[in-house]
C-alpha cells in the first residue's frame, strides 16, 4: 500500500464515528476483559493432566474399608457441570427473596465518575468524538488516534 | 487438634493446615502450563519448579469467585493433600473448609459429595473466610467488641460484612466485583497499551502489582506529582522485567544503579490508579461503589444502637489488605464518612491472608464445635441435603 492510499484511510477512518451501540459494546467488551483469566490461548490444550497427577490414593490408602468406588475428576465434572448463568438462574428460583447474590451488589456510587486519558493516565476533560474514549491533551489524542481510536473492531 | 483440618479455599490461594499446627500452607489454587515446558502441568505450589514462567497459562477452579471447574479443583486438592504437597489424609478427620457468601446449592452439595465420598472425612463444616475472621477478631482477648465489620479482599471480589452480636447480618452483605483478579488485568491492560505487550503475562504482572502498586493518600496530589520528572516526580520506578535466564522474578530497579541487561518499564501513576479501583470501581466503568462508601452503605442496613462499636471494629482481611496505603486510606475516607461523634478504628491484621485460617483454629475451640459439624452419620442417613440444613439453614 502507498503512503498516500494509506493517508487517505485514515481520513476515511477520522470521519467514522462510533454510534452509541457499538461504545457500549466496547466498554462491554473491557469488562469482560477484566474478569478474564488468561488472553492468550492454552499453550499445550492437548496435554493429558491425568497422567501427570500424583498418584493420591495409592499412597494414601487408609484403614477404613472403601465401601464406594471413588470417582475422580471426571464424575464430579459430568455431574456438576454448570456455569455460572445457569447457577445464578437456579439461584434466583430457589432464593428468590433477598439477600442473596444479586441483591448483596453494592449500588452505583453517589459520587461524579471520573475520567482520566485513556493514553497517559492522567485526569482527562475531552472526549474524543469520533470514539468517546477519554484523553487529556492534543499529543495523548493523537496517540490515540494513531492506536486505538477506530482501529478495534468495536 | 491434629484431625481437623482447615482448608481457606482461595480462587488464587488455598490455606491449608491442620488446627495443630501454627500457620497454614499457601498453596496457589490452580494449575499453570508453561510455553517452555510442554511434557507437563504444575500443580498448585510446583509452580516453584518451573523454571521459565513466561506466558503461564492458568487454569482456575473459580470463575466469578464461585467453585465451577470440578476437575481443576478436585486435580489441585488431589496434589495440596499428597504426600508430595502438605501430606495431610483427611480419611477420618473432620474439615472445616471455607466458600464465598451466597454460595450456590449445586455447588454446596458438591463440596459435601466430594469430601465424603472422595477424601473419606469423619466430618465437614462448611463456613466463609468472613465469619472465620469474625470469630478470630471477636474472640481475641484484646478486643472487648461483640461487633465487627469484616471487609474481605480477595482476588474474584471484595465482600464486607457485618457481625452484630456475633451473628452475620445477612442483609447488610455488601459485594464489589473488584478483587485482585481484575486489579491485575486492568494493569496488564495499561502495561500492554503503553509500553510492552504483556497480555499474556498475569503472573509476571501479578508480580509487578505486588512489587510497586500502592494506595495512594491524597490522589489530586499524587495525580499532580506523576506529571512532575524526576526526581520531582517521586512515584515514577524503573522496574526490571524478569528474563527467566538470569533474573527469576522481576524487582524495581535503584535510581542511582547502573542499567541492567534485561528490559526495564516505567511504571508512573499506574502504580496507584490501579488499586484506586477498590476505592472507585468506576474508573473502569463498573457502576458499583467503592469500599469506603459501600462500608457506609452496609451500616445503614445494621441496628444504629450498635454503629458505633461497628466503626470501631472494621477488620481488612484478604491478599489486597496487603497493598501499603489500604489502612490508612481507608481510615482517612470513613472518618469523612462517619458520624462526627463516632470514632473510626481499621485494623489490618498482622497477617490479613491467613487471618480467617487462625480464625479456624478459634473455631475448633468452641466448646460447642461438636454439635455444629456434619458428622458423616448424618450424611449418610439424609444425603448431601443434609449439609444445606444445617449450614444454610
Ligand atoms: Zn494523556
Ligand atoms: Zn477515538
Amino acid at each position: 500500500m502507498t503512503s498516500r492510499e494509506s493517508h487517505r484511510i485514515k481520513d476515511a477512518e477520522k470521519k467514522r464515528v462510533l454510534d452509541e451501540a457499538a461504545r457500549q459494546r466496547r466498554a462491554r467488551k473491557a469488562l469482560e476483559a477484566l474478569e478474564q483469566d488468561n488472553f492468550h490461548d492454552d499453550p499445550h490444550a492437548d496435554l493429558v493432566m491425568s497422567k501427570k497427577v500424583p498418584k493420591f490414593h495409592d499412597n494414601l490408602e487408609s484403614g477404613r474399608t472403601r465401601k464406594t468406588k471413588r470417582k475422580g475428576a471426571e464424575y464430579y465434572r459430568a455431574k456438576y457441570r454448570k456455569n455460572f448463568i445457569q447457577l445464578l438462574e437456579e439461584d434466583k428460583a430457589h432464593r428468590p427473596d433477598p439477600p442473596n447474590y444479586c441483591s448483596a451488589q453494592a449500588p452505583p456510587s453517589r459520587l461524579p465518575q471520573r475520567h482520566f486519558c485513556a493514553v497517559c493516565g492522567s485526569c482527562s476533560n475531552y472526549t474524543c468524538t469520533a470514539c468517546g474514549t477519554r484523553y487529556c491533551s492534543v499529543k495523548c489524542l493523537g496517540t490515540h488516534q494513531d492506536t486505538r481510536c477506530l482501529k478495534w473492531t468495536a | 487438634m491434629n484431625n481437623i483440618c482447615i482448608l481457606d479455599n482461595g480462587a488464587y490461594t488455598a490455606k491449608v493446615g491442620l488446627a495443630s499446627q501454627e500457620a497454614p500452607q499457601l498453596i496457589p489454587n490452580c494449575i499453570m502450563k508453561a510455553k517452555s515446558e510442554r511434557r507437563r502441568a504444575f500443580i498448585g505450589d510446583q509452580i516453584k519448579e518451573c523454571r521459565d514462567a513466561s506466558g503461564l497459562f492458568y487454569l482456575l477452579p473459580f470463575q466469578r469467585g464461585y467453585l465451577l471447574n470440578w476437575d481443576t479443583q478436585k486435580t489441585v486438592w488431589d496434589h495440596i493433600f499428597s504426600p508430595d504437597c502438605c501430606g495431610i489424609n483427611l480419611s477420618e478427620k473432620t474439615l472445616i473448609i471455607t466458600e464465598p457468601h451466597f454460595n450456590f446449592h449445586s455447588i454446596q452439595e458438591a463440596l459435601t459429595e466430594i469430601f465424603f465420598e472422595e477424601y473419606e472425612c469423619d466430618a465437614l463444616f462448611r463456613t466463609t473466610a468472613a465469619d472465620l475472621s469474625a470469630l478470630h477478631h471477636l474472640k481475641s482477648n484484646t478486643v472487648p467488641a461483640d461487633c465487627c465489620i469484616i471487609v474481605d479482599m480477595g482476588y474474584s471480589f471484595t465482600h464486607i460484612v457485618p457481625y452484630v452480636k456475633g451473628e452475620k447480618i445477612k442483609n447488610a452483605i455488601r459485594r464489589i466485583d473488584v478483587g485482585g483478579k481484575v486489579l491485575t488485568n486492568h494493569l496488564k491492560e495499561i502495561i500492554s497499551y503503553r509500553h510492552l505487550n504483556m497480555m499474556d503475562e498475569s503472573y509476571v504482572v501479578n508480580q509487578i502489582k505486588e512489587d510497586v502498586c500502592f494506595v495512594s493518600s491524597d490522589f489530586q496530589r499524587d495525580m499532580k506529582t506523576q506529571k512532575l520528572r524526576y526526581p520531582e516526580n517521586t512515584i515514577i520506578q524503573e522496574y526490571v522485567l524478569p528474563d527467566f535466564t538470569t533474573v527469576n522474578r522481576g524487582y524495581v530497579k535503584k535510581p542511582e544503579g547502573p542499567a541492567p541487561e534485561q528490559q526495564t518499564i516505567k511504571l508512573n501513576n499506574e502504580r496507584f490508579t490501579v488499586p484506586e479501583l477498590l476505592f472507585n470501581p468506576s474508573d473502569v466503568g463498573i457502576q458499583q461503589m467503592g469500599v469506603s462508601e459501600a462500608i457506609m452503605n452496609a451500616l445503614d442496613s445494621c441496628p444504629p444502637p450498635v454503629h458505633h462499636v461497628l466503626l470501631e471494629n472494621i477488620v481488612v482481611t484478604g491478599g489486597c489488605a496487603l497493598i501499603p496505603g489500604m489502612g490508612e486510606r481507608l481510615q482517612t475516607e470513613l472518618r469523612a464518612l462517619a458520624p462526627d461523634d463516632m470514632e473510626v478504628k481499621v485494623i489490618i491484621t498482622e497477617d490479613p491472608v491467613a487471618f480467617p485460617w487462625q480464625g479456624g483454629r478459634v473455631l475448633c475451640q468452641s466448646t460447642d464445635f461438636s454439635e455444629m459439624i456434619l458428622t458423616r452419620e448424618e450424611y449418610e442417613e439424609e444425603g448431601v441435603g443434609a449439609s444445606i440444613e444445617k449450614f444454610d439453614p
